[in-house]
């Protein structure tokens, strides 16, 4: 390592995903001095194939393959590239529940946080990332979702996304409005630095107050220290990042001991025509258990339909022979479990865990049930369920020979959606921040990210984490001056 | 010249037998791809499950040995065993998705179609 850089601005963003992109544009628009500190690179659209491999490389953390240790482990990913999770999730958008942001106010005793607001707020967002239907019908993976919900008379809907269509479009390809096409260049028009490559590792406290953030900048002739000066410093690296610098940094009160994540179970299915799209996933989800079980469809290239199957592969590996005909599907649920994010002296990861409770295998296992009968009205010739041990499953009987059979210890358990882990409001018990994201006893931390969610949505995620990080935002404007 | 850890070096050969194990029809040069796409990943694994992985991977390695190696990994890819069941399934996972997303015309012995 060599040298030192230093560094100075006004506020400090650590992160560059929802929360962070949006936090920029609004304070650089409001004069602020911003830096935006990003670990990973930027990574343009159409760099890398949507869900390959390769994105996974240059645009996950530790290309993907992380895990919540517990019995079982549940794998989840998390973006590391300009944009975050916006540059690699599936682009499906729902907005803050209304029940959901009751809740948090009432039971997390959230200051000024009116639903109303919330889908004002959710307004603007929306029509900044292009929310919205497809223009024509949808992929046939997707179709066959909800035909099958149709089918059982279950209730199901086409998810908006933020996209942007050809003009005149009848098909669902369109241009992702991910962070490094809306709100990162917008921050960047308004003045505020971006910088790629540099992690932040701890910030300096001294008397309730960051002075410094240690850092390290990947360069061209490897690795430098960096030492970042600021008013104020925003921490928004995500459910796993932000309560790993903030307890590096010594801050712990009730910091990363409620992870909450939506855990998923799989299986992929077998029609009798080419049905699969290698590089996107369906748009309908199926609502008619929510908000404890949802059903929808997973990117399913060849390389994930063999990943689906190979827990079972003695008999159902041939079928992998016949990709083309076949893809995967998810059964998720709203967990009554919590996690844990515990940064290690020394390492650069932070230990992270999980605990399913016995409600949640329960759940887990008539998710499943239910979504193998839900490929089955769609039309599935064979299913098959992603554990060890899984029958095929071709008729509706078969179904309860796979819900004997099922172990959650058996299944590979996912999860795309990680929230929690410094909770936002003014409950001195539960939360991390208080009611705008500031870290309770310092005077300029705040988060402002997925980790202030006070529990899971039972959504998709980014519509919930944007509007609270432009709610934040604002205030933080209303409060604070720029220096010039 | 890159480095292999100690981790990849260990991994290699356990990696290189589950592979041949399960896909027995595999060319040569694929299992090779297949083992070196499978160490960068196990390589740049979160600190405390590499640490895991390593001790797992140097447990099996020590015992994998001479002409215990193919009874071994047979027994292993068989049986899920607690915590080299799940070095197992990383494995697995890591090599099929490699596997059929690279040359998607496989067929599910490894075999060209």
């Amino acid at each position: 390592m060599t040298g030192i850089e230093r560094l100075d601005c006004e506020v400090l963003i650590v992160g560059s995903g929802a929360g962070g992109a949006a936090t920029a544009a609004l304070l650089a628009e409001a004069g602020f001095g911003v830096l935006v500190a990003e670990e990973g690179p930027w990574v343009e659209q159409g760099e890398v194939v949507p869900f390959s491999l390769d994105q996974m490389d240059r645009q996950y953390r530790c290309g993907g393959v992380t895990a919540a240790l517990g019995l079982p482990s549940i794998a989840y990913t998390e973006g590391r590239c300009a944009g975050g999770g916006t540059e690699v999730n599936s682009g499906l958008y729902r907005r803050p529940p209304a029940e959901v942001v009751e809740r948090w106010r009432d039971r997390w005793q959230i200051r000024d946080l009116d639903p109303d607001d919330l889908v004002a707020i959710a307004e603007e967002v929306e029509k900044e990332l292009s929310v919205g239907p497809v223009p024509g019908p949808a992929s046939e993976p997707s179709r066959l979702l909800g035909a099958g919900a149709d089918r059982l008379g279950w209730q199901h809907g086409e998810t908006p996304r933020w996209m942007t269509y050809p003009e005149g479009a009848t098909g669902w390809r369109g241009e992702r409005q991910s962070m490094t096409r809306t709100y990162l260049p917008r921050a960047m028009r308004a003045g505020a630095q971006m910088r790629t490559g540099l992690t932040v590792e701890r910030l300096e406290i001294r008397h309730g107050r960051a002075v410094e953030a240690r850092a390290t900048l990947q360069g061209a002739d490897g690795p430098r220290s960096v030492r970042i000066t600021f008013n104020h410093v925003i921490v928004c690296g995500g459910a796993i990042q932000t309560p790993a610098l903030l307890q590096r940094s010594g801050l712990r009160r009730n910091i990363g001991r409620t992870l909450a994540v939506h855990p998923t179970v799989k299986l992929a299915a077998r029609f009798d025509h080419e049905i699969n799209v290698p590089d996107d996933v369906p748009i309908h989800q199926v609502k008619e258990f929510t908000p404890a079980l949802s059903f929808g469809g997973s990117a399913s290239n060849p390389g994930l339909v063999a990943l689906a199957l190979s827990d079972q592969w003695p008999t159902f590996g041939p079928s992998v022979e016949d990709w083309r005909s076949m893809s995967v599907y998810y059964a998720a649920i709203t967990s009554e479990g919590k996690g844990r994010v515990q940064a290690i002296p020394g390492l650069r990861d932070p230990l992270v865990t999980y605990r399913l409770t016995p409600g949640d295998r329960q759940l887990l296992r008539s998710g499943l049930a239910r979504l193998a009968l839900l490929m089955l009205a769609a039309g599935a010739r064979e299913v098959y369920p992603s554990f060890r041990g899984a029958p095929i499953v071709r008729r509706a009987e078969d179904v309860a020979t796979m819900q004997e059979r099922f172990s959650i210890a058996k299944a590979p358990v996912m999860t795309v959606h990680l929230c929690s882990t410094a909770p936002l409001g003014d409950h001195e018990g539960r939360c991390a921040v208080d009611s705008f994201g500031r870290v309770h006893g310092t005077a300029n931390v705040l988060v402002n990210d997925a980790s202030l969610l006070p529990d899971a949505p039972g959504v998709n995620p980014q519509g919930s984490v944007m509007a609270l990080a432009v709610r934040n935002a604002r205030r933080f404007i209303s409060v604070e001056r720029p220096r010039g | 010249m890159v480095r292999s850890s100690l981790l990849e070096r260990l991994a290699a050969p356990l990696a290189a037998g589950l592979i041949r194990h399960d896909l027995p029809g595999l060319p040569d040069d694929r299992v090779a791809a297949t083992v070196r796409f499978v160490q960068r990943r196990l390589s740049g694994l979160p600190s405390i499950i590499r640490f895991g992985v390593t001790v797992i991977s140097g447990g099996l390695g020590a015992v994998a040995r001479g002409r215990f190696a193919q009874p071994v990994i047979a027994t292993i890819a068989r049986r899920p065993l607690p915590l080299v069941g799940e070095f197992v399934r990383l494995v697995r996972s890591l090599s099929y998705a490699y596997v059929w997303e690279t040359w998607p015309e496989t067929a599910a012995d490894g075999g060209q179609r």
